[in-house]
């Protein structure tokens, strides 16, 4: 579902993206994982299009992003780390915005919004302005606009973000189910325990490169560790990086 | 160090950044605003000496008022050094981030508003000395007085401001505070309000009823020279003070300006122990309002319906647009009171007799209302449809993502502004046609000029506006006076001025009969040309820059 052939970003001097070659097939949970500034978040903006890259190929459902970007935007859902939105509409309104952005059928969309808002408990602030939500209800709604037009491929950068216990567990288990019923999904976290947990395979990239890609079990195989965290620090540590602190291992 | 040495330190490392920015724009457009501020001083100090001398040669009636021209100028610019004291310490004190921080840190109330105080009287008085310098540098010229006329000036505008200023951040807090909840006691003080101007204006009708009778007397003719020459008024204290220096009259000069700064100090002292009390409990209603329980969850839903025929992405940008900007009261509020003087004035021009005046003269008042229809357009473009795209901000990925082309939305956005341009430039201008009586031809030209105007505006704001993207400015002033937004707003004038010339031309030499009628014709046909490929030009180019700039663009 999601092909990444030697993709490469540079700015300037600095690359940001160097040589990644990836395939998530349909209904995978992917979770990419990786220290900041390691390259996670200019991958996703490549993938949905919002950023060109500097050399290689990414496919979505067979359709090159380059060629063919309305196509692709039409399959993809994509969630932000930071839920910036119009302040100045309505929850209904930026659902009903989105609707039309993605041509959802007017029809339907009634039916969609009471579906969505009661999944995400977003009913009672259907007539709140986005600048009046929290950062987590905008979040919720972020989640509820993009499960609007039921893509075929969901980018999620960080998650679980400004979300209370209720919900993590909802977008957990959303997360999953969409994935059993098809949807791939492709996020980035730093919570190690949210990629143990419901990732089908893990990637971790440093420094613009590819460090890992196996199942949970096959990185353990692989390179040894009990846990995900101790294998992460393993394969991202920079050299440049400072001691532990002493006595602080348990 | 103290927490208000901790202020003052921050706003000097403020400064320091403001300069550095300074430092590291281009010679070129410091420059540019350079010579534009000092064009636009000159220009003003030019208007205001030839209006002394008009007012000089009118005699007695003339003399009067020039006489009590500073306490009216004083009382017209306090009014709005109030307002703006009221607007920008609303943007200061309830708006900022800035606030929010400053509460949790170990600062006392008033400290906060102290400082916060001095930032609103900076920013909301410093365009007053853009007006300030070319008026008193006109009425020294006129009156004959030496340059120490500007010191006095000076010495008596900084308590000015500071009572202005004061009183505006008074009056804000005082509504903030206690403004209702309850959308009916709402609507309830502003009808009283509305009702309360129209008996205002009312009786200033009546005053002007007996102009015509003995009772006249120059109060009626010039509006608000009654008030502005009340003892009490501190415009009065600001005018006399000025005067009676620059006259030698050291002591009532001293003695006003006592008067002056200790009421200025004691408005400024109020603020401070009203604000200690009343300032949290004002920001926690701003701050912590839980928001509109009566708002719809969609505004003017009809609308979804009435536009089903637009494509629906089209559709989505159209409505999201329409409704951030009724929700934004300063954005319309603008195009109101810009649009809405303009209406005024034409639906009252039979009031002046202009319609029996000779056609002539119809013909070139026409071309001038096309001119300042046009430079309104041209404002409002730089002011509202060239940041629109900037404004769009980090939410723009939002569009990014959607199947909606670049192409496409920068599209949508310029039919939009180009749309609405078109619709209320070409009703001003019929008004103003049908209320001068103007031939149809006049009226076809007029229409067609705006038209042109509008689309060239509207392209030239979107395009340019895609170009000099900044998606990381939130401050839509910020936004336009930026090297694009100058760009936009001179390129916008000059083609107003390349389009509306011409004809203006061409129609003068016809009424002056240096034009013979069948080469009136030739030469209209010829301007249209003209016309129609100079919009064209100004249409295509910058909008085809624009999206090819935004598709190359990475969010």
């Amino acid at each position: 579902m999601i092909r990444i052939d030697r993709l490469t970003k540079r700015f300037g001097d600095k690359t940001a993206v160097r040589d990644l070659s990836l395939e998530v097939p349909r209904g995978e949970l992917f979770c990419f994982l990786g220290p900041n500034g390691a390259g996670k978040t200019t991958t996703i903006k490549i993938l949905t299009g919002l950023m060109r890259p500097s050399g290689g190929t990414a496919r979505i459902d067979g359709i090159d992003i380059r060629q063919s970007p309305v196509e692709v935007k039409k399959r993809i859902g994509y969630v932000p780390d930071m839920p910036y939105l119009y302040e100045r509409l309505t929850a209904a309104e930026f659902f009903r915005f989105t609707a039309d952005l993605y041509d959802v059928p007017r029809s339907t969309i009634d039916a969609r919004l009471e579906e969505m808002f009661g999944l995400f408990s977003l009913l009672d602030h259907r007539n709140a302005l986005v600048r009046e939500l929290s950062h987590g209800m905008r979040q919720r709604l972020i989640y509820a606009a993009t499960f609007l037009h039921k893509p075929k491929v969901l980018f999620i950068d960080e998650p679980l973000v400004g979300l209370d216990p209720y919900t993590i567990r909802l977008i957990k288990d959303l997360l999953v189910a969409h994935a059993r019923d098809g949807m791939t999904i492709f996020l980035t976290t730093h919570i190690l325990s949210v990629a143990e947990e419901i990732g089908d395979r893990i990637g971790i990239i440093a420094d613009g490169r590819l460090q890992a890609l196996d199942t949970l079990q096959g990185l353990r195989k692989c390179h040894g560790g009990t846990d995900l965290e101790s294998i992460f620090l393993r394969l991202t540590r920079r050299p440049d990086a400072g001691n532990p602190m002493p006595g602080a291992s348990r | 160090m103290s927490a208000s040495s901790a202020l003052v330190l921050k706003t000097r490392y403020h400064f320091g950044g403001l300069l550095r920015s300074l430092r590291s724009e281009s010679g070129f457009k410091c420059a540019f605003i350079l010579a534009f501020a000092l064009a636009m001083e000159a220009g003003l100090w030019a208007l205001f000496l030839d209006g002394f001398r008009f007012l000089d040669s009118l005699g007695g009636a003339g003399t009067v008022i020039i006489n009590r021209i500073f306490a009216l100028f004083y009382l017209s610019t306090g009014v709005l050094m109030v307002v703006s004291g009221a607007v920008t310490a609303y943007l200061t004190l309830f708006r900022s981030d800035e606030v929010p921080f400053l509460l949790t840190r170990p600062l006392r109330i008033s400290q906060i508003l102290g400082y916060k105080f001095m930032e609103t009287g900076v920013l909301s008085s410093w365009a007053f000395y853009f007006i300030v310098i070319p008026f008193v540098g006109a009425y020294a010229q006129h009156a004959g007085h030496t340059p120490v006329f500007g010191v006095w000036t000076l010495v008596f505008s900084l308590p000015f401001l500071l009572l202005c200023s004061s009183t505006g951040t008074l009056l804000l807090m005082i509504v903030v505070r206690w403004f209702p909840r309850r959308r009916l006691v709402r609507i309830a003080g502003f009808g009283l309000l509305i009702a309360s101007l129209i008996v205002v204006i009312a009786s200033s009708f009546r005053l002007r009823d007996a102009a015509g009778q003995a009772t006249f007397n120059l109060y009626s003719v010039v509006p608000g020279l009654r008030l502005a020459a009340h003892p009490l008024f501190p415009g009065r204290w600001v005018a006399d003070g000025i005067m009676a220096c620059a006259g030698g009259q050291w002591t009532r000069g001293a003695l006003l300006w006592a008067t002056l700064a200790s009421t200025a100090l004691m408005v400024t002292q109020s603020l401070e122990w009203f604000g200690k009390r009343v300032f949290f409990e004002a920001w926690q209603r701003v701050y912590g309002g839980s928001g509109d329980r009566n708002r719809q969850a969609v505004l003017l839903p009809w609308l979804h319906r009435a536009l089903s025929r637009f494509p629906s992405d089209t559709r989505a940008i159209l409505l999201k647009d329409l409704r951030v900007f009724l929700r934004d009261p300063p954005q319309w509020s603008q195009v109101l009171v810009f649009f809405g003087l303009l209406g005024v004035y034409f639906v009252n021009l039979r009031s002046f007799n202009y319609h029996v005046l000779p056609p002539s003269w119809r013909s070139m008042m026409i071309f001038l209302n096309v001119f300042s229809v046009s430079a309104v357009m041209c404002s409002l473009g730089a002011r509202f449809i060239y940041p629109q795209l900037s404004l769009e901000g980090q939410a723009l990925w939002i569009l990014g993502l959607s199947p909606m082309t670049m192409r496409r939305m920068v599209m949508t956005k310029f039919m939009a502004a180009a749309c609405s341009l078109v619709v209320i430039s070409a009703l001003l201008i019929t008004i103003s046609s049908v209320m001068l009586d103007t031939d149809p031809l006049t009226r076809l030209i007029g229409l067609v000029l705006v038209v042109a105007v509008s689309l060239a505006v509207g392209a030239l704001s979107t395009g340019l506006g895609a170009v000099f993207l900044d998606l990381n400015q939130r401050n839509p002033a910020a936004i336009v006076s930026g090297f694009g937004g100058t760009l936009n707003l001179v390129l916008s004038l000059a083609f107003m001025l390349a389009a509306i010339l011409p004809f203006g031309v061409v129609f003068h030499l016809r009424n002056t009969v240096q034009l013979p009628p069948g080469h009136f014709r030739t030469a209209v046909l010829a301007t249209l040309g003209w016309v129609g490929l100079l919009t064209a030009m100004a249409t295509a180019l910058p909008l085809w820059i624009g999206i090819g700039t935004l598709r190359r663009r990475d969010f």
